[in-house]
């Protein structure tokens, strides 16, 4: 071993990451070089002086406030419902189907013969006669839901509470905060896509034009609405409804990189790419820019991911 | 051996809880880690306040993100390189800003004296070895602070956490030849640095 490998191994050697071999090789070349010998001792004086220096500890009282702050954060964060704990467990099967091509299939032909079946029952059904509603029930709107039913006791009557659903109409300008709501409460409606996908498309189209997007509720609407429409054109208008709060907003950013790892469409990630291009330098966008770069089935997507590593600040 | 099988099978059944939403186990996970990554925070920014910051900001991240976690390494790994990410982006801003800290604060800004932490029992029988300590120990982080981001948090993980450097390769996103090669110039730094203080 000579001397300019020795000076690199000597480091490794006093932290014990020396392989055998190695130590066994340095060991020799130890006993006879006088200057390899001055700079061992050097690096275990520096432990030794490492080891006298107080440490720094963490007090009890600086933990117990941090688990304080900790569950007052927690406390705030949305709990995950239901609903979003079985949209993750589903985009988390989706992801394990991709490598598990037979149990994607199998899983095709079933979904094919479950929608088949459901598709008869439901021919079946429209056939019957519909039942005719008595005309004390009949009146403006439609009945939304039952919400009490008492029997008076020892007869034949009943008293049923029930709401009905007014269908209104009302309109304004895209800056007034009734049409807001409106657009807010439209864009979570499952009913009717096609006013889900307008409502995102013009709360959207505010943010993009900066108008009044400061708010939580309409970049709220965007990120659920970029996480789990089913619509790609509805998420890409969500992506770049997005685009002016990625640098600012942290769960923006959050909400985009999880775009980028999870969505099943290869634009809508490609998009996700350019919005965070200007954040390049955050960690946790580069920890996913690293998993995208190896991990991601478009090959556009794993060669932009890496461009944009290579351009980010050398890694010291 | 049995008991740390144990203790790994426990681990993956509080995870996976955690992950269908239980807070319960979410929170047995955080206990089990939360002294070392707030003790790596505090060594790292000398600040009680951004160590509490950088804690509650690793473990609300860990909380967002578990649902990714597929156990592909460790759990103590994954945690890990959350934080040092954190602790990472702390240095590095820090070090845009031009700010040196050679002095640890507190949580209410004041400059906190090591001795007070110190576990040692001889503590206040040598006065003046004690004074000589405190003094290395300010030069010490002065060193430390001279040192790159990445070479400060591999120097800290090796030479303080005690961890193999292959390991803190997987929780810095690095090879174990850049970890090694990192500590290389960090031990080197350390010792011009100190030497030029005396």
């Amino acid at each position: 071993m000579d001397c300019e490998l020795a000076q690199q191994k000597i480091a490794l050697f006093a932290y014990g990451e020396l392989p055998d071999d190695q130590c066994h090789l340095l060991e020799g070349h130890l006993t006879t070089c006088k200057r390899c010998q001055e700079e061992f001792a050097a690096v275990q004086a520096l432990q030794q002086a490492m080891a006298l220096a107080p440490t720094l500890e963490p007090s009890a009282n600086l933990l117990a406030q941090a688990r304080l702050r900790l569950e007052e954060a927690l406390d705030t964060m949305p709990r995950s419902g239901w609903l979003m704990r079985v949209q993750q467990s589903m985009f988390r099967g989706v992801s394990m189907l991709g490598r598990a091509p037979v149990a994607a299939s199998a899983l095709l032909v079933l979904g094919l013969a479950s929608g088949g079946w459901a598709g008869y029952l439901s021919a079946l059904r429209s056939h019957r006669p519909p039942a005719e509603l008595p005309a004390a029930i009949a009146g403006p709107g439609t009945i939304a839901n039952v919400t009490s039913i008492v029997r008076e006791p020892n007869t034949e009557n009943v008293e049923v509470h029930f709401n009905r659903l007014v269908p209104e109409t009302t309109q304004g300008s895209l800056d007034d905060a009734q049409i807001r709501q409106l657009l807010l409460v439209g864009a979570q409606s499952q009913v009717n896509p096609g006013v889900a996908q307008n409502s995102v498309s013009l709360l959207a189209g505010e943010c993009e034009a900066g108008h009044q997007c400061a708010d939580g509720p309409v970049r709220n609407a965007l990120l659920v609405a970029l996480r789990y429409d089913k619509n790609t054109g509805v998420r890409l208008r969500a992506l770049n409804g997005l685009k002016p709060y990625v640098a600012e907003d942290m769960r923006v950013r959050d909400g985009v990189l999880e775009a980028l790892m999870n969505d099943e469409d290869a634009t809508v990630r490609s998009r996700a790419i350019e919005l965070l291009q200007p954040v390049e330098a955050d960690s946790s966008v580069r920890e996913v820019l690293h998993t995208v770069a190896s991990e991601d089935d478009n090959p556009h997507i794993r060669t932009v991911s890496h461009e944009i590593l290579d351009q980010s600040p050398q890694i010291q | 051996m049995a008991s740390e099988a144990w203790g790994r099978a426990t681990e993956t059944e509080l995870i996976r809880e955690a992950q269908k939403g239980s807070r319960t186990a979410f929170e047995a996970l955080v206990r089990q880690y939360d002294q070392p990554v707030l003790r790596l925070a505090l060594r790292l920014t000398g600040s009680e306040q951004d160590a509490q910051d950088i804690h509650q900001e690793a473990f609300l991240k860990a909380y967002r993100y578990l649902a990714n976690f597929r156990f592909e390494c460790s759990f103590y790994t994954w945690i890990y390189r959350i934080v040092t990410n954190l602790c990472l982006d702390h240095l590095r801003r820090r070090k845009s800003r031009l700010e040196e800290q050679s002095v640890v604060v507190d949580s209410s800004g004041g400059e906190m004296d090591l001795l007070s932490n110190i576990s040692d029992e001889r503590a206040m029988a040598n006065p003046e070895r004690e004074l000589e300590r405190k003094l290395l120990g300010e030069r010490i982080q002065e060193a430390l602070g001279r040192l790159t981001p990445r070479e400060r948090m591999v120097f800290e993980l090796k030479h303080y956490q005690g961890l193999r450097l292959r390991t803190i390769g997987e929780m810095l996103n690095t090879t174990e030849e850049t970890a090694k090669n990192t500590l290389f110039r960090a031990t080197r730094k350390l010792r011009t640095t100190l030497a030029t203080l005396r």
